[in-house]
């Protein structure tokens, strides 16, 4: 039963990577990507329907790893705390940028939000990559399974660690590159006009940046978690990911080089999605390691909820999966297709009608 | 130890600032929304636009109120993890059944739809985006339902077992969700909660009405805002509030003792009108007191016996008696004021002259902001009765906080807080009056780039 749950998270929160982190790129490359007021606000219409829905990913995420495996919940936030909160604010921001943007069709107040919905979108890529980096790390868990991360201690990656060190901030850097180049993939496939364009070009050279500090992660993570990529080679379920993550790649590469946008984007999906599939599959039953001594980790065994909570949570939970997807999937018929600057424009001029 | 250095009441303090913000929101979107329902409905079936310009002012300020209560929302769920990872370890196998299904089946659903019911009325047709409304409106209150089902729990814990190592874990899914506690804390909440939404409907319709603008929606916002005010004000002090006082009387003795400071046992017990607790004394100062009613009012006849806090342990006095006796009068003598208030205004109405009374439409507009603090003195009723327990008669307050985490750390995130919401509030404010002064015949429906979902 906990091992069922611990998939369901991964995929929960591979759900959350692929379609946030599609939003959080998109924010990233915001300004730089739009050059024109009316080219960022076609940017911000292109995420428009669904970027909230896919932040409720993070939040039901949050919601299951509460109620299947509490333990790991109330670790890992209250050990984490200053970082969480800073996340969470960054969270605040940038969903408050995007909500007034368009409230005033002045230039200096869409500047500001812009510049904040920018900022907080890449930040937050930073700090889910940290994030990501410290679960594969691991914490200094002690006997009592207590931590307390200080956002920095001598900046290595063994014992009493801190939430920022050199390999942590490498894959902060990575999950960014990553994510901008995901983003600049589904906007040159939901824009059309030179902004597409754009896009195009800056996923041309974000996708050779995200092989190279691929590679260069890889071999980090190798150094600092012996044995992790052994238990890949040992594990069905992680072979798969590893398999969604090469054709995720290749897919990018065919898609780009034959200009049909939705393989491209599919292939970026796969592989955000591949990147945090492989690393549950390889951590597995671990949930939080310990880097003070192994046999103080978390794993979904002793971190997990009692089973018969488990067992019911299972019968409704793949309910509401499915409602969410029905509901999700009636958006984006109805709002699927590419955003043009030219309606985008004559929203605009309808917006800043001023009223008598 | 004093209390700036002491984890666990900051601890509190943050929750309650940031949770006591967050709910300005979503009791408005609460109310508002059954309202912007039945204003579509009415539209589609007398194709009267006027009703349907009425929905699309108040979905606009729908929208904001929304965002903001969503980004306000997020923090808090963590939050149980960051500050109180005692409790989640504790009750986090129970607690998180409903707040995972929060975000499956409720937040799922509004996030999908509330765009749509924002921006995407022009591309729908005028069913389908009623149906939008309705689910918007189903999603907000299914939300309410869970949060109010894990509050339950933690004042009437039901439905659980105690795991060999003392933590709480599901025993009886079914009778955890159909806590009585939680269905009584629903139809009460729920009916405050469309108290604020009629209080703020009614009072914009004031506004317009003593401008002399908008002639006909001022009218309809004053008619439909003191008749679902008078209607809902009444459900919130009977039968709602009345059967909520009935079971904190049967399960939570203590508490209604300090709500209102009582100190001694005895029959005939008065409620007090006005009156200071003074705890070190054990007595009451200045009270002007009915007889008789608090017995009534708790167990049914004027002669119960009802206990004061001296018949109990200290150890299991509320924490805070003062505040909590204040904010259960402010929210009792408000409830009052909003019957007695919407009911003047009802009978007016009814009679075709309430827009020639100027000072009670000056009273509407300036009573809009109460039911907002008469809902936060509600919970702050509930959640400061409850303590010292977390989980009631289970579980310390003091034992749920976070260990790891020192007073420090927690100092500088409530200042975080402070600042950012009070931007949000500034903003909100800015944005809504603006919405406001422009009027629902100017509205067009569509303003930036969020307005235009194809």
């Amino acid at each position: 039963m906990t091992r069922a749950w611990y998939v369901l998270l991964a995929l929960m929160f591979a759900a959350f990577a692929v379609g946030e982190g599609w939003d959080f790129g998109t924010g990233a490359l915001h300004l730089l990507v739009a050059r024109s007021p009316a080219e960022r606000r076609q940017v911000v219409r292109a995420i428009a329907p669904l970027y909230s829905w896919n932040e409720v990913w993070l939040i039901a995420a949050g919601g299951v790893l509460f109620l299947a495996f509490p333990k790991v919940f109330a670790t890992a936030l209250s050990g984490y705390y200053l970082a969480v909160f800073l996340l969470l604010w960054c969270l605040v921001l940038r969903g408050i940028a995007l909500e007034v943007v368009g409230h005033l069709a002045d230039p200096m107040w869409q500047a500001f939000w812009d510049a904040v919905f920018a900022g907080s979108s890449a930040l937050l890529a930073l700090l889910f990559g940290a994030a990501f980096g410290n679960v594969l790390r691991g914490v200094p868990l002690g006997d009592d399974g207590r931590m307390f991360l200080p956002l920095f201690t001598d900046f290595g990656t063994r014992g009493r660690v801190g939430i920022l060190d050199w390999y942590t901030m490498s894959v902060a850097l990575f999950t960014l590159v990553l994510l901008a180049a995901h983003g600049a993939t589904g906007l040159a496939r939901r824009t059309g006009g030179p902004l597409e364009l754009r896009s195009q070009r800056y996923a041309k050279w974000l996708w050779p940046a995200v092989v190279i500090l691929l590679l260069v992660v890889s071999v980090e993570t190798g150094l600092v978690r012996p044995g992790f990529f052994a238990s890949i080679a040992q594990r069905p379920a992680a072979w798969l990911a590893v398999f969604a993550l090469a054709a995720g790649l290749f897919s990018v590469l065919l898609g780009m080089l034959r200009g049909r946008q939705s393989l491209a984007f599919a292939g970026s999906c796969l592989v955000v999605a591949g990147l945090v599939g492989g690393a549950a599959a390889s951590m597995y039953p671990e949930m939080l390691h310990s880097t003070l001594d192994p046999a103080n980790s978390i794993t979904a065994a002793n971190g997990a909820a009692d089973e018969h909570g488990l067992r019911m949570a299972l019968v409704w939970w793949p309910i509401a999966l499915v409602l969410s997807l029905g509901y999700a999937g009636y958006v984006a018929r109805r709002t699927g297709g590419k955003v043009y600057i030219e309606e985008t424009r004559a929203v605009i001029a309808l917006s800043s009608q001023r009223p008598e | 130890m004093t209390i700036s250095s002491d984890p666990v009441f900051w601890h509190r303090l943050q929750f309650a600032f940031t949770a006591t913000y967050h709910y300005i929101f979503p009791q408005l979107t609460m109310g508002l929304a059954p309202l912007i329902v039945l204003w579509k409905w009415r539209a589609i079936r007398s194709g009267d636009a006027r009703y349907a310009e009425a929905a699309r002012f108040w979905t606009r300020i729908f929208g904001l109120t929304f965002a903001v209560g969503v980004v306000t929302g997020i923090p808090l769920e963590f939050q149980f993890g960051t500050d109180w990872a005692g409790f989640s370890r504790y009750a986090g196998g129970v607690v998180g059944q409903t707040l995972a299904m929060e975000g499956m089946f409720a937040f799922f659903l509004e996030s999908a739809l509330v765009g749509t019911l924002v921006f995407g009325e022009a591309r729908l047709s005028r069913r389908a985006h009623f149906a939008v409304s309705v689910g918007v409106c189903a999603g907000s209150w299914l939300s309410a339902y869970f949060i109010l089902a894990t509050n339950a729990f933690m004042q009437h814990p039901v439905g659980f077992a105690i795991a060999p190592d003392g933590s709480l874990q599901l025993a009886d899914l079914g009778g955890y969700l159909m806590n009585s506690w939680a269905w009584s804390m629903l139809a009460h909440n729920q009916s405050a909660a469309l108290v604020s939404g009629a209080f703020v409907v009614a009072g914009t319709g004031a506004y317009y009405q003593l401008r002399g603008v908008h002639k006909w929606q001022a009218h309809m916002y004053l008619r439909w805002g003191v008749t679902l005010g008078l209607i809902a004000s009444v459900i919130v002090a009977f039968p709602t509030g009345d059967h909520q006082a009935k079971l904190v009387a049967r399960n939570q003795e203590v508490a209604l003792a300090a709500m209102e400071g009582r100190f001694n046992s005895g029959p005939m017990a008065p409620i007090t009108l006005i009156g200071q607790p003074n705890v070190v004394e054990r007595r009451l100062d200045n009270p002007i007191a009915l007889p008789g009613v608090l017995s009534f009012l708790a167990y049914g006849t004027f002669h119960a016996d009802v206990r004061g806090l001296t018949a109990f342990p200290e150890d299991t006095w509320p924490t805070s008696i003062e505040p909590l006796y204040y904010a259960f009068h402010i929210m009792a003598g408000l409830g009052t004021f909003f019957i007695a208030l919407m009911g003047l205004a009802t009978l007016d109405s009814w009679r075709g002259r309430l827009e020639a009374r100027r000072a009670l439409l000056w009273a509407l507009m300036l009573a809009l902001p109460f039911p907002f603090i008469a809902n936060a003195a509600g919970w702050m009723t509930a959640e400061m009765g409850r303590q010292p327990w977390l989980v009631y008669g289970l579980y310390r307050t003091r034992d749920g906080a976070s260990d790891v985490v020192s007073a420090g750390n927690t100092i500088f995130t409530l200042i975080g807080f402070c600042g950012l919401y009070l931007v949000l509030g500034l903003l909100y404010l800015y944005l809504v009056g603006r919405d406001v002064a422009r009027g629902p015949a100017h509205d067009v429906g569509a303003s930036g780039e969020l307005a235009v979902i194809e």
